[in-house]
């Protein structure tokens, strides 16, 4: 599956997006200064692929993945997706309007399969409202694909009539998932879809993801914290440092030849399940930058151990460093940075 | 009585911590949630302890029920819990030990209290919700200095200056007027390790000590957990799901599921050498970082039951690739061991049954 990626087409094209949240305060409540979410992301996403999309939290993941499904309308920048009716389409300039044709091409499964899921709606309901709403069935023809939804996320039919309490953790997730999948979307944005859920549940979701996407020709942009689960279920990855990408490559290059000193912090810092493998983490002075008030230059410099005079007050731009492989980093290239150690 | 787990007179000498046959239940609305059924687990002095297992499984409720801070709601219904007090002057060969009966004593008494923050401390999963927010971040730890040390207001400051400098706090003298709000997630972490550092603990409960923090705070904290342990001699049980720390931190690990220890051995044998078929499962669910191999992820079937309905048999049989009809769903296998620190239940390795213990 992933070797023939390369030659895929875009799907997804995001240029110099930008989304800043107003923050309130003072007497009167007038802007007192903006919070800079998602600064500048430039990343695309082709057909069939799965893009993971990594970062500590408050990075920016979560709007920068609502901002390109316009669940949050951008500050400013460019989201191009390639529609199977309408060809390419800029989302950032659509009105609510035309936005519902693209809709159904573009869901969404939520982190937390608790508060995602209306607890007054049977789950027939809940699976159902997106084809009522887009009008696609109704009766019978609408249980049926409710009945085949279920049956897709490895859950009975009978359940149908039940509400979203008498459900585990991992079978809402699942549910969450049929519902997503309901109108037989091109991308689907996975914000942190097993983050809530136990090891072995984790293991069964990601495992149903991925039977999905091959069955299905799914396209992912998987958000998520944990490493090891994006390296798992991800072609290629995307590192976010408040608000910006730093790296962008294939997830074995991410891993193993990080182009940028974040990379290498983070890839060290993940804990392996290996006690033959003890290493000490690489030392981040200080803490994860603000987005309401972030250092000048490159975001990381105050914590980067190879930061010299022109990382201070200079943004570094995402370049392509080797083939498909993008950095944000003055010195990518020149430093030799450390990946995941393998095993012996 | 029989202590059932392992080499009993080897260990005896090492040992800060017993928790024999311990049953915890809860009494709810909808009826007992049986937590514990019959922890057995003997607590190296001076190692890491690591206890895993899923949500559920009874990891916290040990720990609790250890430091006598249960909710009202939960009973030990049967076992105990000694705690070896070393008796820290003791120079000659023969090592006094001072037993006190953990299980004995009013949860409320003075005697835990006395023990409690000072002999046995714990950390906790939730920093935010586990300090106190109207008081200062050095308020809240040097009242514990001033409650087990017996020293003044200004010695109790220092001393919290000194540990929070310790547990790599930038500006431990600002943040020491802080309130809890106004630090972040890993920094709060720190506030609550200093705090149950204070008084030099000789065991230390760490309840998730890390899940609720990004990668790169985390590995600090574990760094930082790590130093301190290693100079302080202190022991620590590490409460966690996460098998990666589990490999990083840990000396000897005890896998739980359903309020019973399944399997307990060195981290190495858990890693390299696992015995119960839930052990193996559990690594085998988890992506490998780093393995460069994309396999599919071996999923456990099923879900944890619910602790309200009670299984017939192994508790893991539902589940279990290896489970052997006629024997796993019929009765609870014992403690079997496997080698020298290395136990098990489960009757692929002995036929030994524990005796009238539905669970």
């Amino acid at each position: 599956m992933p070797a023939d990626t390369k030659s895929k087409e875009l799907l997804l094209e995001v240029k110099d997006l930008k989304k800043y949240f107003p923050v309130r305060g003072g007497f009167i409540k007038r802007g007192v200064g903006t919070v800079k979410a998602v600064d500048g992301v430039n990343l695309f996403v082709k057909e069939g692929e799965t893009l993971g999309l990594v970062g500590e939290s408050g990075c920016g993941k979560t709007t920068c993945g609502r901002t390109i499904m316009r669940l949050l309308d951008p500050t400013s920048g460019e989201i191009r997706f390639r529609d199977p009716h309408l060809g390419w389409v800029n989302l950032e300039k659509m009105t609510r309007k035309e936005l519902i044709q693209v809709r159904p091409n573009i869901q969404i499964i939520f982190q937390d399969p608790f508060s995602s899921l209306d607890p007054r709606m049977t789950v027939e309901r809940i699976i159902a409202e997106p084809l009522q709403i887009n009008k696609i069935a109704s009766g019978q023809a609408l249980k049926d694909r409710v009945a085949e939804l279920l049956r897709k996320v490895g859950m009975r039919p009978e359940y149908m009539s039940r509400y979203p309490h008498a459900f585990s953790g991992g079978q809402r997730q699942r549910l969450g998932i049929a519902r997503a999948l309901a109108l037989n979307p091109m991308l689907i944005v996975c914000d942190e879809p097993v983050s809530a859920l136990d090891v072995s549940i984790q293991a069964q979701v990601l495992n149903l993801l991925e039977d999905l996407q091959s069955e299905l020709e799914l396209t992912y942009i998987f958000i998520a914290h944990d490493l090891s689960v994006v390296e798992h279920i991800s072609d290629r990855v995307a590192v976010m440092y408040v608000g910006r990408l730093v790296e962008l490559a294939s997830t074995e290059e991410l891993y193993y030849h990080p182009q940028h000193p974040y990379s290498e912090a983070l890839m060290a810092a993940v804990p392996k399940p290996d006690p033959r493998r003890r290493e000490r983490p690489i030392k981040l002075p200080g803490e994860v930058a603000s987005p309401a008030n972030p250092p000048s230059g490159c975001y990381f410099h105050p914590r980067c151990r190879y930061a010299k005079d022109i990382c201070s007050h200079e943004t570094p731009p995402l370049r392509e460093v080797s083939p498909e492989h993008f950095s944000a980093c003055h010195f990518a290239g020149q430093l030799s940075l450390r990946g995941i150690i393998t095993g012996s | 009585m029989s202590v059932p787990m392992g080499s009993q007179t080897k260990i005896e000498e090492g040992i800060i911590l017993r928790i024999n046959n311990l049953h915890t239940y809860f009494y709810t609305d909808i009826g007992i949630s049986r937590a514990l059924n019959g922890v057995s687990l003997d607590i190296p002095a001076g190692k890491v302890m690591g206890v895993v297992g899923e949500s559920g499984c009874g990891k916290s409720v040990t720990a609790l029920s250890c430091m006598r801070l249960l909710p009202k709601s939960a009973k030990i219904m049967q076992g105990d819990i000694t705690l070896y007090r070393p008796i820290k002057k003791e120079q000659g060969t023969s090592r006094i030990v001072d037993e006190i009966k953990l299980t004995d004593l009013d949860p409320m008494s003075l005697e835990i209290r006395n023990i409690r923050g000072a002999e046995l401390a714990m950390i906790f999963q939730e920093p935010m919700t586990s300090l106190n927010p109207s008081y200062t971040v050095g308020d809240q730890i040097s009242e514990a200095i001033i409650l087990h040390q017996e020293v003044g207001a200004e010695e109790a400051k220092e001393r919290t200056i000194r540990i929070l400098t310790q547990v790599g706090m930038a500006n431990p003298t600002a943040i020491f007027r802080r309130y809890p709000h106004e630090l972040s997630g890993g920094m709060r972490q720190r506030a609550m390790i200093a705090m149950a550092l204070s008084c030099t603990p000789d065991v230390l409960f760490a309840d998730e000590p890390t899940t609720a923090l990004d990668v790169t705070t985390e590995a600090q904290i574990l760094d930082l957990m790590r130093d301190l342990q290693a100079a302080m001699g202190m022991t620590i049980v590490f409460i966690t799901h996460n098998l990666g720390v589990v490999a990083q931190m840990c000396d000897y690990v005890a896998v739980m599921y359903l309020g019973r220890i399944v399997e307990q051995a060195g981290v190495e044998d858990i890693f390299y050498n696992s015995k119960h078929p839930y052990t193996s499962a559990l690594l085998n669910s988890i992506p490998h970082v780093g393995s460069r191999i994309k396999e599919r992820l071996q999923a456990i079937r099923g879900v944890v039951p619910d602790p309200y309905s009670s299984i017939q048999g192994c508790p893991f049989h539902p589940r279990c690739d290896r489970a052997i009809p006629g024997i796993c769903n019929v009765r609870v296998p014992a403690i079997t061991q496997i080698s020298e620190g290395h136990t098990v239940r489960c009757f692929l390795y002995s036929e030994k049954a524990e005796e009238n213990n539905a669970s």
